[in-house]
């Protein structure tokens, strides 16, 4: 299947005024995004993540590399791309004196919509946005999190096949934030939406993201499903059994799914590829000993280690 | 299909303007206070001096053509001015629009604007000091409206790329290149009173010849033989010219990550 976003050796440097030394902020930055993916780069600030997604969003031309979107080129097709993606970013700026609805309507302009197609569209959106009863509200009285809903619903207008998400929720509360991750997630689930997020937030990565792809400096570190680079980078979900007396003698190394092991006093500590799987068969193959673990503690890998190994 | 989409994505810019008009008291106040004060003090001034009713008309047209000008320009000057205020360019630019659907689509509402103002100070000229605004004919009239709708065009051009060059602190360079080409092109006067090194400069503002035009109906021999030749020819030159710089301006922007700037 041919693959919604696939960049290979993206550069991008910035000069500082005209004869200023240029600063790299993207270095050889291959990527591949499936069709249908929700697909997070994540990175700490000035990683270079906005400007991947403004490259592979027609926002910015590379100066080295390949990238097609949707089976077009960023640069050469960008007009015919267009059409079929959108963005929302962080910290929704529209202009201030034009209500919900106008802004929506400006923006399906802007896709050539028009007519009552477009009164449909801004009508289901304001519907499916919780933003009926502000559609004659002007941008600049709006909260931040209505803000964010209306950058979402922009973001649809044109029913885009892929939607680039720069750090959605970043300034909102805790509940806005969850209240738009669901949204992502509905959305991705109900109409089969590429999704392109950046964030910092790994939780927001772990709850949305089928793949994530680290940016360190410009270069892209490691990429792709969350357990995969677990285990290409030896992490794995912890679990500690704990017995009364000495642990029984078994080669703990050699039990399914162990990735490295360690034997303190009364304790076992085992890192597995995937604890929900293995820990019945572990369990079966202590118990063949005759001995049984007074407790079994377990801790899966979070994003957060597999981002401390990565950027560190 | 495609003349329907690219109707939708100019009348976006369009209501766009015009809705920020209507909802910003200073837009409005923009477009009746200055040409009220330009007419009135200009107006005056002529009666103190008690001058003849040609020369009077001669400098009522000035007024009249500098804020028809100042205001048919704006919508396009504004034209990103608005998404760069509003830090919406980005979003503007995701969308699969043109400078072609940006500038036609504010330049019409400059248009109607402009449109506006020299109604209201060609009324109050005739009006209050007996300016004839029937002696040029309907087709004098449409060439002179033309002609100043073209130049405020090319200003207006030329704003947006300074925009997108240099961001928003283009906008007082912008203004200032406005006046002093008003300042060259022989407003209240006639070109052959400024130096003659000046005057050659003022014989490549197109708006030269456009007063020039005008102005010979009202008993000023024109200073060229062929005014509304020049002034178009040089109009459509500059307005090719302008366009293609602001469309290299705008490929240099996508380069640079100006759009992304502008939207910070």
């Amino acid at each position: 299947m041919e693959p919604a976003i696939l960049a290979q050796g993206i550069d991008k440097a910035f000069r500082r005024g005209l004869f200023g030394p240029a600063k790299e902020v993207l270095r050889r930055v291959d990527l591949r995004v499936a069709p249908g993916a929700i697909f997070g780069i994540l990175g700490p600030n000035g990683a270079g993540k906005t400007t991947l997604i403004s490259i592979l969003a027609t926002l910015l031309r590379p100066d080295a590399g390949t990238a097609t979107v949707l089976g077009l080129d960023v640069g050469r097709d960008a007009a015919r791309l267009k059409e079929r993606i959108n963005l929302a970013a962080s910290g929704a700026h529209f202009l201030w004196c034009l209500t919900v609805e106008d802004n929506l309507r400006f923006y399906g302009h802007l896709y050539g919509l028009g007519g009552p197609a477009l009164t449909a569209r801004v009508a289901e959106l304001l519907d499916s946005f919780g933003l009926v009863e502000y559609r004659r509200v002007t941008f600049e009285r709006l909260s931040t999190g209505l803000k964010q809903r209306l950058s979402l619903a922009k973001a649809l207008i044109n029913q885009p096949e892929l939607l680039f998400l720069d750090e959605p929720t970043s300034g909102l509360d805790q509940d806005m934030a969850h209240h738009l991750r669901e949204e992502i997630l509905r959305l991705n689930r109900d109409t089969g939406v590429t999704i392109l997020l950046t964030t910092h937030n790994l939780r927001e990565a772990e709850m949305l993201c089928s793949e994530v792809a680290f940016l360190k400096e410009g270069r892209l570190v490691s990429e792709g499903r969350i357990p995969e680079l677990q285990q290409r980078l030896g992490l794995g979900d912890h679990l500690s059994l704990i017995f009364t007396d000495s642990p029984p003698p078994l080669d703990y190394g050699r039990l399914p799914g162990v990735l490295t092991f360690r034997v303190e006093d009364s304790r076992v500590h085992l890192v597995l590829d995937r604890v929900e799987e293995r820990l019945p068969d572990i369990l079966a193959a202590v118990h063949d000993t005759g001995q049984k673990p007074a407790r079994v503690q377990v801790k899966p890998v979070d994003l957060e280690e597999i981002y401390r190994e990565i950027t560190h | 299909m495609r003349l329907h989409t690219d109707f939708y994505k100019i009348w976006a810019f369009s209501v766009r303007s015009a809705l920020v008009t209507r909802r910003n008291v200073f837009a409005v106040f923009e477009m009746l206070f200055w040409p009220l004060i330009g007419i009135f003090s200009v107006g005056l001034l002529t009666r103190f001096l008690h001058l003849e009713e040609e020369t009077v008309s001669f400098i009522l047209i000035g007024a009249v053509t500098m804020n028809t000008i100042q205001i048919a320009q704006l919508d396009l000057s504004y034209a990103l001015l608005y998404s760069v205020w509003s830090k919406s360019l980005k979003h503007e630019f995701i969308a699969p629009v043109s400078l072609f659907h940006i500038l036609i689509g504010s330049g019409l509402v400059g248009l109607v604007r402009g449109l506006l103002v020299f109604g209201i100070m060609g009324f109050l000229s005739v009006y209050f000091f007996d300016m004839d605004l029937r002696r040029p004919g309907l087709t004098g009239l449409i060439c002179f409206l033309l002609g100043m709708f073209l130049n405020a065009a090319v200003i207006g051009a030329l704003v947006v790329a300074l925009v997108l060059r240099f961001g928003q602190r283009a906008e007082v360079a912008a203004w200032a290149f406005s006046y002093l080409m008003l300042l060259l092109c022989g407003l209240y006067y006639p070109i052959s009173v400024l130096p003659e090194s000046i005057q050659i400069l003022a014989q490549f503002i197109p708006l030269t010849y456009f007063l020039d035009y005008f102005r010979h109906f009202y008993g000023f021999p024109a200073a060229s033989k062929h005014p509304l030749l020049y002034g178009f020819g040089q109009t459509v030159l500059y307005l090719i010219l302008s366009y293609g710089l602001v469309s290299v301006t705008l490929r240099s922007a996508y380069r640079r990550g100006t759009l992304l700037r502008l939207s910070d």
